[in-house]
C-alpha cells in the first residue's frame, strides 16, 4: 500500500479521535473527586463527645514553612470548657493566602486535631475572607456530639479522650450543654 | 561563698580574672579538662573550666549567680582519682586535677543519660501544653544527652495542676525536676525565702506555707530562671510560643535601676518582658513590675489629635491639631509653663527643654511630676546634672558602708536593693535614715538611724562618730531619694555630711526619667549638661548648638515646682505644655488641676487620656517606649539606650511632635533621636563653675503624730494597669505603727488630714513613736488626694471606724 | 465607554445590566500571564482534560490589547510588579484580575524582599485564588465566581453610585498597621 501523504495521515488521527472517549472533566455539572491523600481545606476535629481536640500547642504554627497559621491558647476553666485537659485554642487562625497545603501542620499535630479535607472550592474576592477563624475550620457535630463548652464525659479525664476511650457524649453532658439548654428552651 | 566567675568568657582561659580590678592576685592553677590542660584562678568550678574550652555539660541547678547545690545531678563527669563520677557544677578544681566530660569519657556520658532517664521518670512529657516547649532546657537536654527511649513502665506521680504560688506565678509540680533554683533565688537574692523544697523523696516538691503566698516583688525571676515548665507565670500562660516571638533588646520604662531587658512580640502585640543579661546592672534579675507591668501599653490609648471646640474634644487631624497648638502658644510666648513627665527619655527630656528655651521663649520648666522644692532643685542643679557617675552599682557591692536617706530601694529602686543586698551579705553595712525599720532593710542586715519625718537634716548633721566613721572609710556611698526634696534642709546636710566624710553621693530617683530630664535641662535655671542658666559661657555654648542668639535664651530662671502651678492657677502663665504628667502624682493635686483649668492654653503631649487631657485645648497622642527609640538615663548616670519595638508604629515620640509644633511657629527643633544624640553629644557636659549648693537649715519634724510614707512597687501607678495577677501580688494598704500605738489603736486606724480621712488596718512594725506610715499611692490610701498630707504632714488618729 | 453607560437608572438600565454580564462572563479573554508553577496548571486548564474552551475563554491573547481578564499565575517580583502594571494599564476596560495562587495573592511562602506582597500592591484583583499551585478546577471554580461577579456588575448610574459606597467602605477600614494576628 503506497505511503499517505503526511498531512492526510494527520486528518486520520484526528478522525479516529472523534470515536475515542471524551477525557474532558465536565466541571462544575460532574465534579471528579480528588484522591484521598489530596491536601485540602483543614479541618479541625472533635472528640466523640464534641470537645475540641486542638490543645491550642501552636506545633502547626511552628511547623508551618509559610507562617500562615496563627494559634493563641487559653485554659478551659470549670464554667467553660472546649478541651480535655488544661488547654484549648482560643484563636485558631490560617491564612489560605499563605498556606501552601504542605501538610506539614497535618504531621506536627499531637493530637490529630488537624486533619485536610478534600475541600478545594476556596477562591474568594478579599484577603479578609481567606483568613479563615476557628469557626469556619471546626469540623461539624456529628450525631451523638454535643457543641462545646461543656464538661468531660463524667468519671474521665484527658487520657482517656487521647487513649480513645469515649466512645460518645453521655446524658449528662448532652442536657448542660448550654447549646443545648438553649435549643430546648426555645 | 564559692567563687563565681562573673568574667566573660573568651576563648583564652588565662584571661579570666584579669581585666577586673581585684585587688589580691589570683592564684592560677593547671587542670586538665577533656585532655585539654587550661590555667583558671583558684576556685574554679569544673563546669566552668568546661564552658571556657566550649564544652557543654549539661545542667539544671546550676546557675552562676546562685550558690551551688549539685541537685540535679544532670552534670555528672569523670573526675580522675575519683571513684563515682562528680558533679560539675560543684567540683571545686584543684591544681593537677583531671576532668572528663561526657565527650571523653564513656563513665561520665552513661552517668549522664542514666541521670536524665531518671529525671524523666515522673516528668509527664506534656510539652505540647506547656508554656517552656521551645526553650526549655529540658527538652534541649534531653534530646543531646539523653536515651532515646524510657525503660520506665509504671505510673508517673500526678498531682494536681496548677498550683498558686503566689496570684502570679502558678506551679506545675509534676514537671518540676527539684533543682531547687527558685528556692535558692528566693532565698539568697531576693530575701523572701517564702517558697522551699518540701517532702522528701519521690514525693519532694516546690512549695509555700499555707497562709504565705510567694509575694515577693522578684518571683518574676523564679519564672524565668525555672529550667522546665514547672513555673509559669499567669500572665504568659498559653500565650504564645517563643519560635513565634520577636525578640528585641529593651530598657525598663518603670523606674530609675535602669534594667535591660527583653521585649518580646508578636504580630504587633507584646506578650512578654524578660530580663536580660547584664551584669554592670541587673545583672539577671528583674522586678516583676518591670517584667509583667505592660498591659497598659495597649490599653486606653490616645488614637489621633484632638481639639477642644465648644467646650469638648473632637478628633482633628493632624496639621490642623498642630496648627491650633502653634498658634495658641504663639500668643502666649514667653509665658508659657512646661511641665514634663519623669517618665520621658532623654531625647523628648531635651526636646522639651529646648522647645521651652527657643520656641516658647520662656524658662518655666520643670520635670518633676511629684513633691519638689526649691532645695531639692538647687541640690541637684549644683551636685547631680550633668555630673559624671560618682557612684555606680559595682561601688555599692564594693563599698564598706552605704548610707540610704529618705529611700526605701526595696520599693522605689529595686535592683538597687538587690544590689545593696548582695553587698550586705558580703559585709557592707547599710544605714537606713528614716522612721521606720523596714522588711527590706532587715533583708540587708541593716539598721536605722532614727528621723522623724521632716527631722532628716538634724538626723543627719548629728550622726554619732560611730556612722562617721563607717561613712568615712573609703568608698563609702550615700544614696539619696526623691523623697529628700520634702524635708526641708535634709539636701544641704546630706551635701554636708558627704563633704566631710568624703562618702560618694549619689541620687537615686523613683522615675526611670528623671535622671535623663535633668542632665538635658528640664528644670528652670539648668541648661543641657547641668550647664547654669545664669552663667553667659553657658549660655554662648547652648545658643551656638541651637543655632539662637545667646541673648534670645531667656536670662532669667524661670518658675518651679508649687511656684510654676500657683502662677499657671493665678493667671501669671497664660499657657502650658504638659508632657505625661499624671495630676495627682503631684503633693497638692487640687492645686495641679487649678494651674491646668485656669491657664488660657493647655497643649497635652499624651499616650493615655488624663486628668490633663480633658482640660487640655489641644491633645497630641505621643508614642509609648514600645513605639520609639531613645535613652533612659539610670540614677548612676548610665545611658540606657533602648531601639523601637514596633518598627512599623505610627504613632510619634514628644520629640517629634514637638519638632513639628516648633516649625509651625517659625522655629526648629531636631526631630529624630539620632541627631538629637549627635546635639547633646557636641554640647556634653559643663565643666565650668556650677551653681551654688543649698544652704539650708534643718527643719524640723512636726509635733503630734506625723505621716511617713512612699510608693509601694506595686500600686494605684497608671502603668501597672490592666495587669490583675500582678495587682494582686501588691502589698496589702496597711498602717503600721508602733507596738505601743497599735495596743491604743486596736484593729483599724482612721487617719485624717488636712483634706481628709482614710480607714486602714492597723499592723504593728518597727516604727517610730507618734508615726504612722501609710503607702503613698495605694489602692484605698492616696495621701495627696485623700489626706492632703504628704509626709511629715501632722495627722489625727481615732482607733476603729469600717475598713 | 459605550451607550450603556449613558443610560438613566432604572428598569432598562438593570435589563442592559444583565444583558451585558451575560455576554461578558460568556467571553472572557485572557492575557497570558504564567510567572512560575502555577502558570503550569493554567495550561492545563487549557488542555483537553480540563478543557477552558468550555466557558468560551481558550484564546489566550498574547496582545493585551485583545484581553479582559488577567490570570496573574505565579509568584510576582518586585521586577516583574512595573511590567505586570503596564500589561494591565494596556488592557481595554472592563477588565478583570485574578490573583492565581497564593504567591500573586499575598506572597505566599516567600516573605522575603524580591517577591510582590500579593499582587493587589500592584492592580486591584477581584478573586484571590488559593493553592500551591491550584489544580485546574480550582481555577475554573475561580473563574466561575468572577462569572458570578461579572454577571452582577452594574452599569451607569449604578455603578457610579457603587463606586461611591465602595470607597466609603475603603476609607473607613482598618489599615493594616492596625489589624492584629495574621492580616499584619
Amino acid at each position: 500500500m503506497p505511503e499517505l501523504p503526511q498531512a492526510v495521515r494527520g486528518f486520520g488521527v484526528t478522525f479516529l479521535t472523534m470515536f475515542k472517549k471524551v477525557v474532558t472533566e465536565q466541571y462544575p455539572e460532574q465534579k471528579v473527586p480528588p484522591k484521598p491523600r489530596f491536601h485540602g481545606r483543614h479541618q479541625l476535629n472533635r472528640w466523640a463527645d464534641g470537645l475540641e481536640k486542638c490543645v491550642g500547642c501552636e506545633l502547626c504554627a511552628w511547623a508551618c514553612p509559610a507562617d500562615a497559621i496563627f494559634v493563641e491558647g487559653a485554659d478551659n476553666s470549670d464554667q467553660e470548657r472546649f478541651s480535655p485537659g488544661e488547654r484549648y485554642g482560643r484563636v485558631y487562625q490560617i491564612n489560605y493566602l499563605r498556606c501552601i497545603f504542605c501538610g506539614l501542620c497535618i504531621e506536627a499535630c499531637p493530637t490529630r486535631a488537624l486533619t485536610m479535607t478534600n475541600e478545594y472550592e476556596l477562591a474568594d474576592d478579599s484577603r479578609a475572607k481567606l483568613i479563615y477563624e476557628k469557626k469556619d475550620l471546626l469540623a461539624p457535630l456529628l450525631p451523638g456530639m454535643v457543641a462545646p463548652p461543656h464538661e468531660m464525659v463524667p468519671g474521665t479525664t484527658e487520657r482517656d479522650y487521647y487513649a480513645n476511650t469515649v466512645k460518645g457524649a453521655s446524658p449528662e453532658q448532652v442536657t448542660t450543654s448550654p447549646a443545648e439548654a438553649e435549643e430546648v428552651a426555645s | 561563698m564559692t567563687v563565681t566567675n562573673n568574667a566573660p568568657s573568651g576563648p583564652s582561659p588565662d584571661v579570666a580574672g584579669a581585666g577586673t580590678d581585684v585587688e589580691v592576685a589570683v592564684d592560677l592553677i593547671t587542670v586538665v579538662v577533656d585532655g585539654v590542660e587550661m590555667r583558671v584562678p583558684k576556685g574554679t568550678l569544673a563546669i566552668r573550666a568546661a564552658e571556657q574550652l566550649g564544652i557543654e555539660v549539661p545542667r539544671f541547678c546550676d546557675h552562676p549567680l546562685l550558690d551551688p547545690v549539685a541537685a540535679c545531678r544532670a552534670c555528672l563527669i569523670e573526675v580522675e582519682g575519683m571513684p563515682k563520677p562528680q558533679p560539675a557544677c560543684a567540683q571545686v578544681l584543684s591544681d593537677g586535677m583531671e576532668v572528663r566530660t561526657q565527650y571523653s569519657s564513656e563513665v561520665a556520658r552513661v552517668a549522664q543519660e542514666g541521670v536524665m532517664e531518671f529525671l524523666l521518670l515522673n516528668h509527664p512529657l506534656d510539652c505540647p501544653v506547656c508554656d517552656k516547649g521551645g526553650e526549655c532546657p529540658l527538652q534541649n537536654q534531653a534530646m543531646s544527652v539523653g536515651r532515646p527511649e524510657s525503660r520506665f513502665t509504671g505510673a508517673k506521680r500526678e498531682f494536681e495542676k496548677p498550683i498558686n504560688v503566689s496570684a502570679q506565678v502558678l506551679l506545675d509540680r509534676e514537671r518540676c525536676v527539684s533543682c531547687a533554683r527558685c528556692t535558692r533565688f528566693a532565698e539568697q537574692i531576693a530575701g523572701d525565702p517564702m517558697i522551699e523544697l518540701l517532702e522528701r523523696g519521690a514525693k519532694q516538691q516546690v512549695g509555700t506555707a499555707a497562709d504565705e503566698p510567694f509575694d515577693s516583688y522578684f518571683s518574676g525571676n523564679t519564672v524565668q530562671i525555672c529550667p522546665v515548665g514547672a513555673l509559669t507565670s499567669a500572665s504568659y500562660r498559653f500565650r504564645s510560643r517563643p519560635f513565634d516571638l520577636v525578640s528585641v533588646p529593651t530598657a525598663c520604662e518603670h523606674c530609675a535601676s535602669g534594667c535591660s531587658l527583653r521585649t518580646d512580640y508578636r504580630r504587633g502585640v507584646v506578650t512578654r518582658r524578660l530580663a536580660w543579661d547584664d551584669p554592670d546592672v541587673n545583672e539577671e534579675w528583674n522586678c516583676d513590675k518591670g517584667r509583667f507591668a505592660f498591659a497598659y501599653l495597649n490599653q486606653g490609648r490616645i488614637e489621633s489629635p484632638m481639639i477642644r471646640e465648644h467646650g469638648s474634644l473632637r478628633v482633628a487631624s493632624w496639621p490642623e491639631a498642630i496648627d491650633a497648638a502653634a498658634r495658641g502658644l504663639a500668643t502666649a510666648r514667653g509665658s508659657v509653663g512646661v511641665l514634663v513627665g519623669g517618665r520621658s527619655t532623654v531625647e523628648d527630656a531635651y526636646a522639651y527643654s529646648r522647645f521651652a528655651r527657643t520656641a516658647l521663649a520662656t524658662d518655666h520648666i520643670d520635670f518633676r511630676a511629684r513633691q519638689g522644692s526649691a532645695e531639692e532643685a538647687a541640690f541637684l542643679s549644683s551636685k547631680v546634672a550633668g555630673a559624671p557617675v560618682s557612684a555606680a552599682y559595682d561601688d555599692l557591692e564594693s563599698a564598706p558602708a552605704v548610707l540610704l536617706v529618705s529611700l526605701e530601694p526595696e520599693d522605689e529602686s529595686p535592683i538597687v536593693f538587690l544590689r545593696l543586698r548582695k553587698a550586705a551579705r558580703a559585709g557592707t553595712q547599710v544605714l537606713s535614715v528614716g522612721a521606720t525599720a523596714t522588711r527590706s532593710l532587715g533583708k540587708m542586715s541593716g539598721r536605722l538611724v532614727s528621723a522623724r519625718p521632716g527631722d532628716e537634716a538634724n538626723a543627719l548633721r548629728s550622726l554619732d562618730d560611730e556612722t562617721r566613721a563607717l561613712l568615712g572609710q573609703p568608698g563609702a556611698v550615700i544614696l539619696v531619694g526623691e523623697r529628700i526634696a520634702g524635708s526641708v534642709g535634709a539636701a544641704s546636710a546630706v551635701l554636708e555630711l558627704a563633704r566631710e566624710t568624703g562618702a560618694a553621693l549619689a541620687w537615686v530617683p523613683r522615675r526611670s526619667g528623671e535622671r535623663g530630664a535633668l542632665d538635658a535641662g528640664a528644670l528652670a535655671g539648668l541648661l543641657p549638661g547641668g550647664r547654669p542658666l545664669t552663667d553667659e559661657q553657658a549660655r554662648r555654648d547652648v545658643a551656638a548648638a541651637w543655632g539662637v542668639e545667646a541673648a534670645d535664651l531667656p536670662s532669667e530662671p524661670g518658675l518651679i515646682g508649687a511656684d510654676l502651678l500657683e502662677a499657671a492657677r493665678d493667671g501669671r502663665l497664660s499657657a502650658l505644655v504638659v508632657g505625661g504628667v499624671e495630676l495627682a502624682d503631684f503633693a497638692d493635686p487640687g492645686l495641679a488641676v487649678a494651674a491646668v483649668e485656669n491657664a488660657d492654653f493647655v497643649v497635652s503631649l499624651e499616650n493615655h487620656h488624663s486628668a490633663v487631657t480633658e482640660l487640655a485645648d489641644v491633645v497630641l497622642p505621643v508614642a509609648v517606649v514600645t513605639e520609639k527609640s531613645g535613652t533612659f538615663v539610670n540614677w548612676e548616670g548610665r545611658p540606657r539606650p533602648f531601639g523601637q519595638v514596633f518598627r512599623d508604629a505610627l504613632t510619634m515620640s514628644d520629640a517629634r511632635v514637638l519638632a513639628m509644633v516648633a516649625e509651625a511657629m517659625g522655629s526648629s527643633l531636631p526631630a529624630d533621636v539620632a541627631s538629637i544624640r549627635k546635639e547633646m553629644g557636641a554640647l556634653g557636659p559643663w565643666t565650668g563653675a556650677r551653681t551654688p549648693a543649698p544652704d539650708t537649715a534643718p527643719g524640723a519634724s512636726a509635733d503630734g503624730v506625723v505621716i511617713a510614707s512612699w510608693r509601694q512597687l506595686l500600686d494605684s501607678g497608671l502603668m501597672q494597669e490592666g495587669e490583675p495577677h500582678l495587682a494582686a501580688t501588691a502589698r496589702p494598704t496597711v498602717a503600721i505603727v508602733s507596738a505601743s500605738m497599735a495596743a491604743a489603736l486596736g484593729e483599724t486606724v482612721t487617719i485624717s488630714g488636712p483634706a481628709g480621712s482614710v480607714t486602714l488596718p492597723v499592723v504593728t512594725g518597727d516604727v517610730l513613736d507618734r508615726v504612722v506610715w501609710v503607702p503613698t499611692n495605694s489602692p484605698g490610701c492616696h495621701i495627696h488626694a485623700d489626706l492632703g498630707a504628704v509626709p511629715g504632714t501632722p495627722v489625727q488618729l481615732s482607733a476603729g471606724g469600717a475598713a | 465607554m459605550g451607550l450603556e453607560e449613558a443610560l438613566p437608572s432604572g428598569v432598562l438600565l438593570t435589563t442592559v445590566e444583565k444583558f451585558a454580564g451575560y455576554a461578558r462572563k460568556g467571553s472572557l479573554w485572557p492575557a497570558t500571564f504564567g510567572l512560575a508553577c502555577c502558570a503550569i496548571e493554567m495550561m492545563a486548564a487549557g488542555g483537553p482534560r480540563f478543557d477552558i474552551a468550555r466557558y468560551g475563554m481558550e484564546v489566550f491573547r498574547a496582545s493585551p490589547r485583545q484581553a479582559d481578564l488577567m490570570i496573574v499565575a505565579g509568584r510576582v517580583s518586585q521586577k516583574m510588579a512595573p511590567v505586570l502594571r503596564q500589561i494591565y494599564d494596556q488592557m481595554p476596560n472592563p477588565k478583570w484580575v485574578i490573583a492565581m495562587g497564593v504567591c500573586a495573592s499575598s506572597g505566599g511562602m516567600f516573605n522575603n524582599y524580591a517577591i510582590v506582597q500579593g499582587v493587589d500592591h500592584v492592580v486591584p484583583v477581584d478573586i484571590y485564588l488559593p493553592g500551591c499551585p491550584p489544580r485546574p478546577e480550582m481555577l475554573f471554580d475561580a473563574i466561575l465566581k468572577l462569572h458570578d461577579k461579572i454577571q452582577d456588575t452594574k452599569l451607569g448610574a449604578n455603578r457610579r453610585a457603587e463606586i461611591v459606597e465602595l470607597e466609603q467602605v475603603a476609607l473607613t477600614a482598618p489599615t493594616t498597621l492596625e489589624m492584629k494576628g495574621l492580616m499584619r
